[in-house]
């Protein structure tokens, strides 16, 4: 008899906890993505053939996305869906090619392995280089980025190149275009600098906050997004204004006719101010 | 000690395999000694660039921004030196060193064979500090594998202790460190408690020390690595401890030692021979669980492999991955086997 009760409760305790996951599920409701340039009219008619097209899923733009990289992605504040620059760009460009868009939400390492495998396409700040063109296609570029240094406020180091990095401890975000470039710098032998390599970029920014670390050497538009939300913990130390790198979206080197719409979609974002549009409300005005 | 070195003098008594074995290991030595002396030299490999490739070299001698990475990598048998120029205009030039000659390594089997020899060698941590590669994950498992054996006996005393504080609080710790993963003890120990006790992990090294980060960094690992590991390990000392006779308790007891001897003399040396494979499990759990340590900027073998993968966008890197992994667990596997052996004189 005592088993049975206990098999009994046992049971009970499953339900109740089976019932408080369900409640978990049902408080999601409309989320409220906080975007004011996301269009969230109804599907308009696409002017635009897609005939030739080939997608994962048909009337679905599966898009790539390491989200954590604010704000060209992030997760909004009820932490499932996401917002950011990249996110209105490509839902933009789907929207007006008349599809639906799916964001896959993936890790940084091996992201584009996937394209063709998990995804159609990447959008997640990739800046277009040469090394990566010869594996995959880029559609033309959507917004301008510099590499810059950030130091820790009331530092008063003076950085007028990536030079005066030497000697320093320098963090970056793993396997991006600040990593490489740093280490190029390193591997060459021009500065003896010690790179501090982070799976994400938050982290890069805590070690300035912890003092492990001198400098952060990351994207301006990154550097722009963090440094208007905490104007008084970080400085602006340097921007390399004579290199200019341009992010585009990822596509798999077969898919041309994907490449064609997409980038039709751009000039013509381009065209009607929807890009400028968007690059203000994520990143200021000044530009 | 002393009949184990006498046992090694006396060949003639050796087993049968135990001969062959050591003439086997001695003709690899040799052969390495030998193809070690044999292959080029540092000088010879950086003279193999082109004539364009040593023209761009000699240019970045007097400019303040250099252009050629060259990279040289020895590997006992074999080398391999590497010119490569970023930019745009991408150029890359490989060559792989043995047996006294540098072949082209830019395609087909040379290439192959250039890309293990540079992996293995990054992997290794070959040419850094022990806070690299291979080096790291050793180091970090060994060090906290201790660190763990004596936190978790001190522990599982204190669990099984008839004091009820002490086996509470001894409790609470298992259940606390058991009880939340390892990646967030990590992150917790880095980068909260300094922010909240307002100290960096780096402080503890000189400022001059410019490898003083990864230091600090390996310090917080450490201790979260080892304070975990405390927790596991005191499970298994328990386990085994209470896996003794009770008889043995009361001869003890009869024979008139007090606690503390019966532990020391009695319960534990018999129980240590219960402790060792489930500890070698532990440790090697840990082995893998060191790639945590990317978390925080660290770079173990994992971590290594993970990043060449996606800047040379190349996948047969986890190759020579897998097999450091399984030299390192074959012969720390063998380590306990011999530990266990040891021990088991009292079954």
């Amino acid at each position: 008899m005592k088993k049975m009760t206990r098999v009994i409760s046992a049971i009970g305790a499953m339900v109740m906890s089976a019932a408080l996951l369900a409640g978990c599920g049902n408080s999601k409701g409309a989320a409220d993505a906080g975007s004011s340039a996301a269009a969230d009219s109804a599907a308009v008619e696409s002017t635009y053939d897609l005939t030739g097209v080939t997608l994962m899923s048909d009337g679905v733009l599966s898009v790539g996305c390491e989200v954590g990289y604010p704000p060209f992605e992030d997760f909004a504040d009820d932490g499932t869906t996401p917002i950011g620059y990249d996110i209105d760009i490509i839902t933009e460009v789907a929207r007006r090619l008349g599809l639906e868009v799916n964001i896959i939400n993936t890790a940084w390492d091996g992201i584009f392995a996937g394209i063709d495998n998990n995804y159609d396409v990447v959008c997640s700040a990739c800046t277009i280089t040469a090394e990566r063109q010869e594996s995959m296609a880029f559609s033309t570029p959507y917004i301008s980025n510099y590499q810059a240094v950030i130091l820790k406020a009331g530092d008063t180091k003076e950085i007028t190149s990536f030079n005066d990095l030497d000697g320093m401890t320098v963090a970056v975000q793993k396997e991006t275009t600040s990593d490489e470039l740093i280490s190029d710098y390193k591997s060459t032998g021009t500065i003896d600098v010690e790179i501090v390599a982070n799976e994400k970029i938050l982290s890069c920014f805590t070690q300035l906050d912890n003092g492990e670390i001198d400098a952060v050497c990351v994207d301006s538009t990154v550097a722009d997004g963090y440094l208007a939300k905490n104007p008084d913990k970080y400085v602006y130390a340097y921007k390399d204004e004579t290199e200019a790198e341009q992010f585009g979206v990822a596509i798999g080197l077969q898919n041309t006719a994907l490449k064609e719409a997409i980038d039709w979609a751009l000039a013509e974002m381009e065209a009607d101010g929807f890009i400028q549009e968007t690059y203000d409300y994520w990143f200021g005005q000044a530009e | 000690m002393k009949n184990f070195l006498k046992g090694l003098v006396d060949i003639k008594h050796w087993k049968k395999k135990t001969k062959i074995t050591w003439v086997i290991v001695l003709i690899v030595i040799a052969a390495c000694i030998v193809l070690s002396f044999l292959k080029p030299s540092e000088a010879d490999m950086k003279a193999m660039a082109s004539p364009e490739m040593q023209e761009m070299i000699k240019a970045d001698e007097s400019s303040s921004r250099k252009r050629v990475t060259v990279t040289y990598n020895s590997l006992i048998i074999v080398n391999y030196c590497s010119f490569s120029t970023s930019g745009a205009k991408e150029i890359t030039e490989r060559y792989v060193g043995f047996v006294g000659k540098a072949f082209q390594a830019d395609e087909g089997f040379g290439k192959f064979a250039g890309q293990m020899v540079n992996y293995t060698y990054r992997m290794l941590g070959c040419g850094e500090n022990i806070l690299h590669g291979a080096k790291l994950t050793l180091f970090l498992t060994t060090a906290s594998t201790l660190i763990g054996v004596i936190l978790g006996t001190l522990l599982a005393l204190g669990k099984i202790s008839k004091n009820k504080i002490l086996s509470k609080a001894c409790s609470a710790y298992i259940f606390f460190f058991r009880g939340t993963p390892l990646m967030i003890q990590l992150f917790v120990i880095y980068y909260t408690l300094p922010a909240v006790f307002g100290f960096a992990w780096r402080d503890l090294f000189s400022a001059a020390d410019t490898q003083a980060v990864y230091k600090g960094a390996f310090i917080a690992a450490l201790i979260a690595y080892g304070l975990n590991s405390g927790a596991y390990c005191a499970e298994i000392v328990r386990a085994a401890i209470q896996s003794i006779e009770k008889g043995q308790h009361e001869a003890a007891k009869a024979l008139g030692l007090s606690y503390s001897k019966t532990m020391r003399l009695i319960i534990i040396p018999q129980s240590v021979r219960r402790m060792v494979p489930p500890i070698c499990n532990e440790f090697i759990m840990m082995l893998k669980d060191a790639s945590l340590v990317f978390a925080i900027s660290l770079m173990d073998i994992t971590t290594i492999s993970k990043n060449i993968m996606t800047s040379e966008i190349s996948y047969i890197v986890f190759l020579p991955a897998l097999v450091i992994y399984l030299i390192i667990t074959a012969f720390f596997t063998w380590i306990f086997n011999a530990i266990e052996k040891k021990f088991s004189l009292y079954e």
